[in-house]
């Protein structure tokens, strides 16, 4: 895992209209490494990476993605310089199949070049995919749903790859799988942002991590060294549903 | 007592006629299905489409369908045209301002429609839209067999078009969620230009083949507005083969009711149903 | 504010020429249908295109009336009656829809209606040529000034009206269920019943536009009635004055009427250039002149010692 910065945030203040939303918040996620994101929901998570996506845009600050400004561009611009949201609430396309699901993923020119590619690494991180690929999307169970946008989100040929909520209403032995083939995904290169609710896990699993807190980031650091901060435990006061 | 028999007749002009109310009806479909827009103009893009089909008969004695080759590409541009610089603008501002301005659309065509043809009206009368044609002992106007055959042609074309090519493809994903679209990288703006475009071109489709079947005036817009509507209602919206059936289905209540209750009160027949399927079911029969 | 209606109030006493009783009453009359339908539309987001069903009812209403013995004053009120009640009965099915469906649902209404009265003679014979109207009968004696002075009165009182519904708690109810329909609803505010009423009060009002409109005219026949030129009409002058205002409604609707008398030698050109106006606003303007004077320190200034008063 290198030092090399990939994404750049500087100091950006974001607005749902006229609520502000992010004051002043910085941040770098490296190369090749997993990046937590933490904090409970009013925490202006979700915000951060609409932002990062280009569905919003921040009012003061820039966003560098590889030495590039992207901080005013569209949310399609954004995906073809290698930057994929997989969002909370596995937005699968409803009433497509698997199949579809997953092609619709490559929809961008720099995608639709290495689609069969991607689409033969997709089965190999989740198998079950294949397995379903004729089905409905909806039918799916909430796993394999979860499953089916990581992997749509790959088809886009990412180098970043942020990932919102994961884990939200999931059993833990499938949370387990998730995390596992997140670890096969970051050893092919492939960065990892990711934001969930449970600090333990997520302290697990991450290499850095950031915690937000109404807004701003609270703190910063690898995992090893928040795992012992109290101030972790206080921003979970309340949020935590197990252990 | 009236026999089945004798119901042959209205019912397949019942599913002849539903064949030219799924053609008019498509491109509204496409484009409810896509962006939630209840084009109030529809209805007036459809006639504007007979009415350049009639301009191109008269001034250069094109035959309407082979008209198509130019009403076809300017409808796609107008389409595109309007989308970008109006409706998606309109999305921005409020949430009746697409209403409103889909209005303001459809007053203009009518009123510009009114002032180069004047209210008389015309029809596309070619050597043969008035021929008909024989099943049996029956005979119907080839028109119709016509406009069903092209509304046919149109839903497949569209419903393939949807689902194999990656432009379709990013239609009807953007249809189903924006933003999972684009987040995948699809341009959802210039999806939707192509989508109100492609919605044009059936209109214009739809135009002629309207056009050679009964005659149009500028207002006649506003009817099919309500029957085009009504057979997405029916159908559900989103859906190609649905709004084909509704069409259909449509078509025979019109025919059916108005052998029961006499010509003149048809539309009202239509008009009722619609309401009534609004009221139980506003997603239609196969809609989500 | 007093002092403008009082002159108004005076023109037909002091011989003022017909023309302007004519502009006023109509202007009245536009007036009390668009603060209506800026109350439903602006406020209550319920963007109806049935207008028109509202007010031909009740002009049905008093004409059909008058046919069979009832006097038309009677049957002017008696007809916005009707079209309230007719409000109550098709909101059954129509609120049920939402944004969009409402909007073509209340389109079909007066479609629906069109038809009906253009099949149904419920008395009289056949008039002359393929229409359906109804001449009004034993309103001769109804002076010009009379009907000037209701409809005055009609489209003053609607300023009123819309103000007072606005600042009581039907209208922070409505505000309420604008900005978020659902999390009104989750507050406790019953959103049917207040779009119920509003839907009710607007039917009522506009019926009685539409009865005195009516009566200036003497017949009533469906094609021109149930039209959606009425809607537009009423679109227009709430868009272009600014939805969403108090004082909207009303430049719109002396924009409107002015519009009307400029281009009534070119009938067709008069709806284009509505037309035109109308998609001009809404994306160059959404608030209308009134968004546009609000910049104007002048008219801030203006608006406040109005309301001060």
């Amino acid at each position: 895992m290198s030092h090399e910065v990939l994404l750049k945030i500087n100091n950006i203040d974001v607005f749902h209209g006229t609520f502000q939303a992010l004051w002043n918040v910085s941040l770098e996620v490296r190369r090749g490494e997993m990046l937590a994101l933490i904090g409970a929901n009013t925490s202006g998570k979700t915000t951060l990476m609409d932002t990062i996506s280009g569905l919003l845009h921040p009012a003061k600050g820039s966003i560098e993605f590889e030495e590039k400004n992207i901080s005013r561009l569209d949310p399609y611009q954004i995906v073809e310089l290698g930057i994929t949201q997989i969002p909370e609430g596995r937005r699968i396309f409803p009433d497509m199949s698997v199949l579809d699901n997953l092609v619709i993923g490559s929809y961008s020119s720099r995608a639709r070049a290495k689609r069969e590619q991607n689409l033969k690494k997709a089965y190999e991180h989740f198998p079950i995919l294949r397995e379903r690929r004729k089905q409905i999307a909806k039918t799916l169970s909430g796993g394999e749903q979860q499953m089916l946008v990581i992997g749509r989100g790959l088809m886009a040929d990412p180098k970043l790859m942020l990932i919102d909520e994961m884990s939200l209403g999931l059993a833990p032995i499938v949370i387990d799988e998730l995390f596992k083939a997140l670890g096969r995904i970051k050893e092919r290169g492939i960065t990892i942002l990711f934001v969930e609710q449970n600090v333990k896990r997520t302290l697990q699993e991450a290499d850095r991590a950031y915690i937000l807190e109404t807004g701003r980031v609270a703190l910063s650091g690898t995992a090893a060294e928040l795992r012992d901060e109290d101030q972790v435990k206080k921003a979970y006061f309340g949020i935590e549903v197990c252990d | 007592m009236i026999g089945f028999g004798d119901m042959i007749t209205p019912i397949m002009m019942g599913i002849l006629l539903g064949g030219l109310y799924a053609l008019i009806a498509l491109g509204l479909s496409i484009v409810f299905g896509v962006m939630r827009l209840i084009n109030l103009a529809h209805g007036d893009l459809v006639i504007l489409g007979s009415y350049m089909a009639y301009a191109l008969m008269s001034h250069l004695g094109l035959d309407p369908i082979v008209g198509l080759i130019i009403g076809i590409p300017v409808m796609g541009v107008l389409g595109f045209g309007i989308q970008k610089y109006l409706m998606g603008r309109a999305f921005g501002i409020s949430a009746e301002a697409p209403l409103i301005i889909a209005f303001g659309i459809s007053l203009v065509i009518q009123n510009a429609n009114q002032i180069a043809w004047t209210p008389l009206s015309r029809g596309l009368t070619t050597s043969y839209s008035l021929m008909s044609f024989h099943i049996g002992q029956l005979q119907f106007p080839l028109s119709y067999l016509l406009n069903f055959i092209a509304g046919i042609m149109v839903m497949v074309t569209l419903r393939e078009f949807l689902i194999r090519t990656y432009l379709g493809r990013a239609i009807t994903a953007a249809s189903q969620d924006k933003r999972a679209a684009q987040l995948m990288g699809i341009n959802t703006n210039r999806i939707y230009g192509y989508a109100f475009a492609i919605a044009m071109i059936s209109a214009a489709v739809a135009g002629v083949f309207l056009g050679m079947t009964f005659p149009f005036t500028p207002t006649s817009g506003t009817s099919f507005l309500t029957i085009a509507f009504g057979t997405v209602i029916i159908g559900g919206l989103g859906s190609m083969l649905g709004t084909f059936i509704g069409g259909i289905i449509l078509g025979i209540v019109q025919t059916v009711g108005g052998y029961f209750f006499g010509a003149a009160t048809q539309m009202l027949i239509v008009y009722i149903i619609v309401l009534f399927i609004l009221a139980i079911r506003p997603q239609g029969l196969f809609g989500r | 504010m007093i002092a403008s209606i009082v002159i108004l109030a005076l023109f037909p006493l002091i011989g003022a020429p017909h023309s302007w009783l004519l502009y006023v009453f109509l202007f009245s009359i536009y007036l009390a249908m668009a603060n209506m339908w800026n109350l439903l539309a602006g406020y209550s987001g319920l963007t109806s295109l049935c207008q028109p069903s509202f007010l031909g009812l009740a002009g049905y209403t008093m004409a059909i009336g008058t046919w069979v013995g009832i006097p038309w004053w009677v049957g002017l009120i008696g007809g916005a009656v009707v079209a309230a009640i007719f409000a109550f009965l098709i909101s059954i099915p129509v609120f049920r829809l939402r944004g969009i469906y409402f909007a073509i649902g209340t389109l079909v209404v007066p479609e629906a209606l069109r038809m009906i009265f253009y099949l149904w003679r419920p008395v009289g014979g056949q008039m002359h040529g393929a229409g359906a109207g109804y001449m009004i009968k034993g309103i001769a004696d109804v002076s010009m000034a009379d009907i000037y002075w209701y409809a005055l009165t009609l489209g003053m009182g609607s300023i009123f009206l819309v103000g007072f519904i606005l600042r009581s708690k039907l209208g922070l109810g409505l505000a309420a269920i604008r900005d978020n329909e659902r999390a009104a609803d989750s507050c406790g505010v019953n959103v049917f019943r207040l779009k119920l009423y509003t839907f009710i009060i607007a039917a009522f009002i506009t019926g009685l536009a539409g009865a005195i409109f009516y009566l200036y005219q003497g017949y009533i026949e469906p094609s021109a009635t149930f039209n959606v030129k009425w809607t537009m009409t009423l679109l227009l002058a709430t868009v272009i004055g600014g939805m969403r205002t108090e004082e909207g409604p009303i430049l719109g609707t002396i924009v409107v009427v002015v519009l009307y008398f400029l281009l009534a030698r070119y009938a067709g050109y008069s709806f284009l250039i509505q037309g035109i106006i109308l998609i001009g606003i809404m994306l160059l303007s959404p608030q209308g002149i009134v968004g546009v004077l609000r910049h104007n320190r002048y008219y801030r200034s203006l608006t406040q010692f109005i309301n001060t008063r």
